[in-house]
């Protein structure tokens, strides 16, 4: 297998995220994590701009309308966005995976009507699917949460992983079904092996690559998701509205995510659109490393499968060896006038 | 007789799916109050089914102003807003579908070479985020405004007018790229099989070959994998309505979030796409038994 790391493609997409990722907690490490506040900017002893301050070299991406410098906001924010996108894609790889081997092996009976049942999911679009399960979650009740913000974190993190459970899980039972059908697959059911050996030694290994590809455009999937979220003013571990009648501030994000910078700030495209398209490129910037990374690694891997180290087994003597061999070439024969019949 | 019976069976099922599904943010607030809530659950399902009975006299809350409060009919209100929404969704499907398609013949008749440059160059415009496209343009009609005085299209709708062809625009282009590289792939397939290699060499020409032989055959599969990309532009339309502030359907749902009126949204899209998709099955699998084989 060629190594993934001599893909220029994944290297640069790979860089893209460890440099949102670690520059994050190394900035919040330096600067800490109140992004640097500018009131003006003088020139010859007069103030010539306040904020919101068009992006500058202080500013690379300028400043919102209260002085806090975007960059800092953006850099800061990475972790929670990024690292939550993926933890939402990994735990619904964990459950789904399960899932779709099951339907792929031992459900093929029920696979249709079951499908049949699953496929309605593809009329309810993913973000107003989300609205209606997570507000109750993350939009603030007049009298306050009675969540942490950890609680809330976690709680959406998961609805949004189950959400399109079943989707995935589908997905991948259908794949597992048409490799189920192969003359491998056919060889080892003669010899005997059980659906679990199936699954650990035969299917799994030859639908790693094609999971991790999945897995990848999971976290996009996820990203969007959060993106549009904070558009409607729901944002990542929940809103902080202020229910003052006269003088209410915006809803707040708790922490800087990007969905909460992005949708707090859509509004001001025509006055200020660094603001928005800050966090807008930021996202579009993150999904575009996923996808080199995903092109590199398929590049990399294409056609080829790793099997898993073979456990060392108890001693089998070359009677038994050749025994299976026999037996296996019995029964191809035999399968194979039945199949001429 | 037995297809209809099967189609009836198909959309009661889906039916069903979506009314369980319009009952489950119930199930999320009990269970952060770490309560179980079936029974509660089961009610609002039921209310749902009722007030989708008479759905004549479903009704949202509607502030006046200084906390009064009214009562006002959705209906027949929202039925403009389902026109107008379905509108751009069939709008944007037709100019995606067709541009993918020519985008896809011309590409089927370059040299390798510079066909896998373009296909590398899609993939990476396909993960551009929906939002940044829509910003981008709503920016760039700003700034053209700005310079020249011209207002190409409006970027938000105000009052009664109705906008249809910068939101079209916005909401073709992903679906556009999706459906292209689809059906590149499916074209590029149907390109390898035996039949297309005896085509050209009994000479005849590369574009003939592409449009009598490939695409007859490849159009069937592209419409079958096309659904995902339907589901992608429903998830589209809303925050397109949402950014350019059009009266559609999924911002009416938005500004009265109720269990209900989500149901009714649902239902409104699924209706319409499913007897699409029902059609256009019943179609492809009609034309692909008379060929003999069977689907």
């Amino acid at each position: 297998m060629k190594s993934v790391w001599r893909q220029p493609l994944f290297l640069l997409g790979f860089g893209i995220i460890s440099f949102f990722l670690v520059g994050s907690f190394v900035y919040e490490w330096i600067f800490g994590n109140v992004p640097k506040q500018t009131f003006f900017i003088e020139e010859n002893g007069r103030a010539v701009e306040g904020p919101p301050i068009s992006p500058k070299w202080m500013h690379p991406l300028g400043t919102d309308q209260f002085g806090y410098d975007m960059f800092g906001k953006i850099m800061i924010g990475a972790k929670y966005t990024i690292l939550a996108a993926m933890a939402v894609a990994a735990l619904r790889m964990l459950i789904a995976i399960p899932l779709g081997f099951a339907l792929g092996t031992y459900l093929q009976r029920q696979r249709s009507w079951i499908n049949g049942l699953i496929d309605p999911i593809h009329y309810v679009p993913m973000t107003i699917f989300a609205v209606i399960l997570l507000t109750p979650v993350l939009w603030m009740p007049q009298e306050g949460f009675s969540t942490t913000l950890t609680e809330r974190l976690v709680i959406q993190v998961v609805i949004m992983a189950i959400m399109t459970v079943p989707i995935v899980a589908a997905l991948i039972g259908n794949e597992t079904n048409l490799l189920y059908h192969q003359e491998y697959i056919l060889a080892a059911r003669t010899l005997g092996a059980s659906r679990r050996r199936l699954i650990i030694r035969h299917l799994f290994p030859q639908m790693r690559e094609k999971m991790l590809v999945l897995y990848g455009q999971q976290v996009v999937e996820s990203l969007i998701v959060f993106a549009h979220l904070g558009m409607l003013q729901l944002f990542l571990g929940g809103t902080d509205v202020d229910y003052d009648p006269m003088f209410a501030d915006p809803p707040r994000s708790i922490s800087y995510e990007w969905a909460g910078l992005f949708g707090n700030s859509f509004r001001y495209l025509q006055g200020a659109p660094w603001l928005p398209l800050g966090p807008a490129i930021s996202f579009a910037l993150v999904i575009l490393a996923i996808a080199a990374m995903i092109e590199g690694y398929t590049r990399a891997t294409n056609g080829q499968v790793t099997l898993p180290k073979r456990k060392r087994m108890a001693f089998v003597s070359e009677e038994t060896v050749d025994w299976n061999q026999q037996q296996l070439r019995e029964k191809m024969i035999l399968l194979q006038k039945e199949a001429r019949r | 007789m037995k297809r209809i019976l099967l189609w009836s069976i198909q959309f009661l099922a889906a039916f069903f799916s979506i009314l369980l599904l319009s009952g489950a943010p119930v199930l999320i607030t009990g269970f952060q109050q770490g309560k179980l809530l079936w029974n509660e659950y089961i009610e609002t399902i039921k209310l749902h089914v009722t007030s989708l009975m008479n759905l004549r006299e479903l009704s949202v809350d509607y502030y006046v102003g200084r906390g009064e409060m009214r009562q006002v009919p959705v209906f027949p209100q929202l039925l403009e807003n389902i026109t107008y929404s379905l509108q751009l969704l069939f709008l944007a499907l037709v100019t995606a579908v067709v541009f993918a398609l020519i985008g896809t013949f011309i590409t089927m008749l370059l040299r390798e070479k510079a066909r896998a440059r373009v296909k590398l160059f899609f993939y990476f415009l396909e993960s551009l985020p929906d939002i940044l496209i829509i910003l981008l343009a709503q920016l760039f009609v700003v700034i053209i405004f700005q310079q020249t005085g011209i207002l190409v299209s409006k970027i938000a709708v105000i009052g009664d007018d109705r906008i249809y062809w910068l939101p079209v625009l916005c909401l073709m282009i992903l679906p556009m790229i999706q459906l292209y590289r689809l059906s590149m792939l499916t074209f590029e397939a149907e390109e390898r099989t035996m039949y297309v290699e005896l085509a050209k060499s009994l000479g005849f020409g590369k574009a003939f070959i592409l449009f009598m032989h490939i695409f007859r055959n490849a159009i069937v599969s592209v419409f079958f994998q096309s659904k995902k990309t339907m589901w992608f532009m429903l998830s589209n339309l809303f925050i397109l309505e949402l950014m350019f502030n059009i009266p559609g359907v999924m911002l009416y749902m938005f500004e009265n979030l109720s269990g209900t009126l989500f149901l009714v949204t649902i239902m409104s899209f699924f209706l319409p796409i499913f007897i699409l998709y029902s059609l256009g099955e019943w179609y492809f699998i009609h034309r692909l038994k008379r060929g003999g084989v069977v689907g």
